[in-house]
């Protein structure tokens, strides 16, 4: 559109009187869906979505709270841990658009639990259960991400009820728990219009996220029921089950939700993350088996491709690549190893040659890494599923929640929660809250006394 | 999530922005351009050049979301209108905005974004004719009609039908909001809201079918939208049904690096109930006579035996159905792991047998400690590694209260319509029971007089099979029928080499065609003890019948993968490997296993053979397994 210079001068002008016009496609933690309420402020509590597991406590899935505030007195303290009722394999957690909500599945059960995290954040309450997950979806097992679109959620499943295989689709509910649509995984006879570029196109799901400036989604593949249940050793051994593991990433047009192409990305690629700089087009998965980190990324003529772009670690020993974040300005990428324990950090400023140049041992095992927005504050937890966790280790050090201080250079340990001594289970995916986030009462009919939370949040 | 801020604080401001939007609503939309870099980032989308293709309408689906809710509201003019007759069964597209709103990320661009797609829009007067616009403001005190109508003037361009208005009160804004999810906060003086922006797009039966945030809200987007629902909806296009056998990502050849996918949609089911009962009465070619090891079910008793077969609530967490393990289009058993994993993935040590021809089998489970199907169903639900029911009761009280249960019950068993364990067993077994297959090509060719019935390298692998190879010594094959089982239990030393074996280097696939080779201690930490395994032993006690299993039959094997009481053989191939070596010599080891010297020729034979017993009705008995509802949790 051509504005004549008059124009362009109010626009601006406009633009410039308004308050905390702040960029849009931002969000706190660089995973979150670009549709959510963006936190500014310090995180107070981080929400820890918790495997019950024989033996520890009350044994059932749980979303454990713990002050982040450094000034406050319970700094580093667990606040209050709410059981679900059941152990569901409670797997991963995300935020409504408004951020209201906090949707957590189990990957066993196929339960979803909505806690309201708005109107008391230090201590969230269990707002409903989905227990019809499979039967309205068509046949989804396993709820894994939970990705806000607006008004909605996009749920990705790993599984389905017919054969507990790989074979999987995704789901969109309202932010209000009802089920809207499934979307399958594209197959070889069914690729709904995506184009197949290479040899895979086995329909398995894991991960999404979304670009909305290209209107591109990316979603990679893991594994089904029978193996993500699986004791770990029996399925290492058991060679027909190896060979149950996604070797795709699918590109998928945001907007109609239909697929565009399906990539060859061997070895169960998992976790996505974005770029968020608006001239950075590309995203990085890393795979689980394979060990190494893939780029997927649109090149000049606007055409999508995937590329593996480094090792992590040593392939041979299966150091099991599993969480990655990525830093708000593309320039740094966390990666964990959950066999060894490690976390590592990669340079990735240029995108297709990463290099680690830092890596700390956090624990017995790790899998998921949280960072805050300004990447000061790295947070840690252990669990990766319950029958593939280690069994023993040195006592804080195999399941816990542990919160470090990132100065650009080290990692140094700012506090720890030893999930077994506290009786809680296996720690999982972490998301970040702050009281700032809810200013007031949901209702209009009277103002509100000022809560003295910031009111500069931005659009998105 | 946006900040309008208080009219108070920009006096002027509301009016520039007013101004700003209707110059910039006026501007032609012919070329793409994009605003300065440095402002790039604070503007929203909507108010730039798409830098994609929008979506062609009518390529896609947008599905219902929700009810779009009724409500009193006031018009610009005044008068007082319900939503829906004002939606008016047309195409609606809802805003919620303020006057006073002066964020130009906030309702200044839904009012903008709207307005271009309504101009795109009145290009095509039928197409307009089907479209109203309408935008209610959430601050009732301030947005009089009669300022509503003036903030209005702009936007009302010839074909554009759009509606501004208000409500009465606070206390019907209230309502509307909660039904709409449009959350908004005050701040402490009342004249500010935060809200996150949403524009609704309704159908003409006022549901809601897309919903936009500042991100996702662009004219083009919009006006495509609008197209597709004013287009007729077009069928999806239909997955062709299949009842290919095998699992529904083929792995075949995943040891090489060549290998290509052959998935299959989860949806591409062919569908069809058979009569299984008739299958029963007259039993396919090959099959003995009389040898159906309970009784003859009724078709009621088949239908209800089928649902529960399907059924994952029966198991202790609604996981697991029998159909989990056994799966249809995996010859009854699973076709993709060794041995299966029961409630919460709890090792179950032994491969899943499969249940083609059960209700012929005198003995049950590889170990052969069960003799009655309608009594065998009690193990696997009851067995706290598998369905994990923690008792008979917990099962018939699940099934009382399960909607439709009842009746089917009642409708098979009307001497006694209350689920028991006897009737539950009945059932379950009365399908299983009706899993009969038969009339291979070898049964057509040895049974039925059918010398072309089996092709060549077939016939030459079964003289193989009764002669130098000694297969039939435990693999019976009869007169005028065979099972291919003498129904006893025997030592090949494939267990004793289990229970022998020390943890080896793991040779692993982590990807098509890619190897490597694991040391045991690398995943130690995380693995369980492999359970021990001695066979009919832990039955019988007797150390002679350390490591012995029963011999299953060999019809359908072809389709049964992979092979032994532990699914530690892979392929046919592998298993005539490993008989034609002897078995893995032991103590116990079976007198009629020795080493077979067999070419390679012989061997490929022999395999012809086996691939030569799978009957001719397995479609039949799948596509009827695929018409059965899976029973899953419902909401509580």
């Amino acid at each position: 559109m051509i504005m004549p210079p008059f124009t362009r001068l109010r626009l601006l002008a406009v633009l410039g009187c308004g308050l905390a016009v702040g960029p849009l496609s931002q969000a706190d933690e660089t995973c979150n869906s670009p549709y959510m309420k963006r936190l500014t402020t310090q995180e107070d509590f981080m929400y820890i979505w918790t495997l019950g597991v024989s033996g520890v406590g009350d044994e059932q899935d749980k979303l454990v709270t713990v002050d982040t505030l450094p000034a406050s007195k319970t700094y580093g303290k667990v606040l209050n841990a709410l059981s679900v009722g059941g152990r569901n394999e409670a797997h991963h957690s995300g935020y409504s658009d408004d951020r209201r909500t906090l949707w957590a599945g189990g990957l066993d059960t196929s339960n979803i639990f909505l806690f309201d995290v708005a109107t008391d954040p230090a201590q969230p309450t269990l707002r409903k259960t989905i227990t019809d997950f499979v039967a309205k979806t068509g046949g989804i097992v396993g709820p894994h991400s939970f990705y806000a679109l607006p008004g909605r959620m996009l749920i990705t499943g790993l599984s389905n009820n017919q054969d507990h295989g790989g074979r999987t689709g995704m789901a969109e509910y309202t932010n209000d728990g009802e089920y809207i649509t499934t979307h399958w995984m594209p197959t070889d006879d069914n690729l709904q219009g995506a184009v197949k570029t290479g040899q895979f196109a086995d329909g398995y799901g894991y991960d999404i996220r979304a670009l909305p400036r290209l209107n591109v989604m990316v979603s990679s593949s893991f594994t089904g029921w029978n193996n993500y249940m699986m004791d770990l050793g029996k399925m290492m051994a058991d060679g027909e089950a190896m060979k149950r593991f996604g070797n795709t990433v699918t590109l998928w047009d945001l907007h109609t939700r239909k697929p565009l192409k399906v990539f060859d990305v061997p070895g169960a690629p998992l976790e996505v993350r974005c770029a968020w700089n608006e001239k950075h087009d590309y995203c990085f998965t890393t795979t689980a088996l394979t060990s190494k980190i893939w780029l997927i990324h649109r090149d000049d003529h606007g055409e999508w491709h995937a590329k593996d772009v480094a090792d992590i670690g040593d392939p041979a020993k299966i150091p099991l690549p599993v969480d990655i974040s990525i830093a708000a300005d593309d320039s740094r990428l966390w990666v964990n190893t959950f066999n060894d324990g490690m976390a590592r950090l990669y340079d990735i400023t240029d995108p297709h040659a990463p290099k680690e140049i830092y890596s700390k041992h956090i624990g017995e095992q790790v899998n998921m890494v949280s960072q805050s927005w300004d990447g000061k504050r790295v947070y840690f937890t252990s669990s990766l599923l319950g029958n593939w966790d280690k069994k023993q280790g040195p006592a804080g050090d195999l399941q816990y929640f542990k919160a470090y201080d990132w100065d650009g250079k080290a990692l140094q340990e700012a506090f720890a929660v030893d999930f077994v001594a506290e009786k809680l289970g296996l720690a999982h995916q972490m998301t970040l809250n702050a009281r700032s986030m809810y200013t007031g009462k949901q209702s209009p009919v009277a103002p509100q006394a000022s809560t003295g939370g910031s009111l500069a949040t931005t659009g998105h | 999530m946006q900040i309008c801020a208080p009219w108070r604080r920009r006096s002027g401001g509301a009016l520039l922005t007013l101004i700003a939007i209707t110059v910039m609503a006026q501007a032609t939309a012919h070329e793409a351009h994009r605003a300065a870099n440095a402002a790039a980032t604070d503007v929203a989308p909507g108010y730039l050049a798409l830098p994609y293709a929008p979506p062609t309408p009518g390529t896609y689906a947008l599905p219902p979301i929700r009810p779009a809710a009724d409500g009193a509201i006031i018009d610009d003019t005044g008068t007082p209108r319900r939503l829906h007759a004002l939606f008016d069964q047309r195409i609606t597209v809802l805003s919620f905005i303020y006057t006073h709103c002066d964020d130009a990320n906030g309702c200044p661009l839904a009012s903008f974004v709207i307005s271009q797609a309504a101009a795109d829009i009145a290009r095509v007067p039928a197409l307009a004719a089907k479209v109203r616009f309408v935008s209610l403001s959430f601050d009732p005190q301030r947005d009089t009609p009669a300022l509503l109508g003036r903030y209005a003037r702009p936007f009302r361009k010839p074909g554009v039908d759009w509606v501004f208005g208000t409500t009465a009160d606070e206390a019907a804004l209230t309502v509307l909001l909660a039904a709409y999810g449009q959350d908004i906060e005050r701040d402490a003086s009342g004249g500010t809201f935060s809200h996150v922006l949403r524009v609704y797009l309704i159908d003409s039966d006022a549901r809601i079918r897309n919903e936009y945030t500042t991100s996702f809200l662009h004219s083009s987007m919009l006006a495509a939208d609008i197209r597709t629902l004013a287009m007729a909806a077009s069928p999806a296009a239909e997955v062709p049904g299949s009842t290919s056998l095998g699992p529904g990502d083929d792995k075949s050849g995943y040891e090489d690096a060549a290998y290509v996918t052959r998935s299959r949609a989860l949806t591409a089911r062919d569908a069809a109930p058979a009569d299984l009962r008739a299958t029963l009465t007259e039993l396919p070619l090959g099959l003995p006579r009389d040898a159906l090891n309970g009784p003859l079910p009724t078709d009621a008793q088949i239908a209800l035996g089928r649902q529960l077969f399907f059924d994952r609530r029966l198991s202790h967490n609604d996981t697991l159905a029998c159909a989990s393990c056994h799966i249809p289009d995996q010859g009854y058993t699973n076709n993709e792991l060794m041995t299966p994993i029961g409630i919460e993935g709890r090792t179950v040590k032994r491969n899943a047998p499969s249940l083609f021809n059960v209700g012929l089998l005198p003995e049950l489970f590889h170990d052969a400690r069960e003799s009655r199907l309608e009594q065998q169903i009690w193990g696997p639900l009851l067995a706290s590694n598998e369905m994990g029911n923690p008792s008979i009761s917990y099962v018939l009280d699940e099934l009382r209260t399960l909607p439709g249960y009842r009746a089917q019950f009642a409708a098979a068993f009307p001497q006694a319509p209350a689920p028991s364990m006897e009737t539950l067993g009945l059932a379950l077994a009365a399908y299983e029971r009706a899993l009969v297959s038969g009339d291979s090509p070898f049964d057509r060719w040895r049974y039925g007089g059918d010398a072309a019935a089996l092709p060549a390298a077939a016939r030459a692998g079964y003289a193989l099979f009764t002669g130098k190879a000694g297969c039939s010594g435990c693999h019976l094959v009869g007169e005028s029928a065979a099972l291919f089982t003498d129904h006893e239990l025997h030592n090949t030393g494939l267990g004793y080499r289990r229970s022998m074996a020390s943890p080896q280097t793991l040779d692993v696939l982590v990807g098509p065609g890619t190897r490597l080779a694991v040391a045991p201690g690398i995943v130690a930490a995380s693995s369980e003890t492999p359970p021990s395994d001695l066979g009919r032993y832990e039955v019988t006690l007797d150390p002679a019948d350390r490591w012995r299993y029963r011999t299953p039959s060999l019809r359908n094997v072809a389709l049964t993968a992979p092979y032994m009481h532990d699914g530690s053989l892979r392929s046919l191939d592998d298993v005539i490997a490993f008989y034609a070596a002897g078995g893995q010599p032991n103590e116990g080891l079976d007198p009629r296993l020795k080493p077979r010297r067999l070419t390679a020729a012989e061997r490929t034979e022999l395999r012809a053979f086996l691939d030569s017993l799978t009957g001719s009705n397995v479609d039949i008995l799948v596509r009827d397994a695929f018409a059965v509802p899976i029973g899953d949790r419902q909401a509580d």
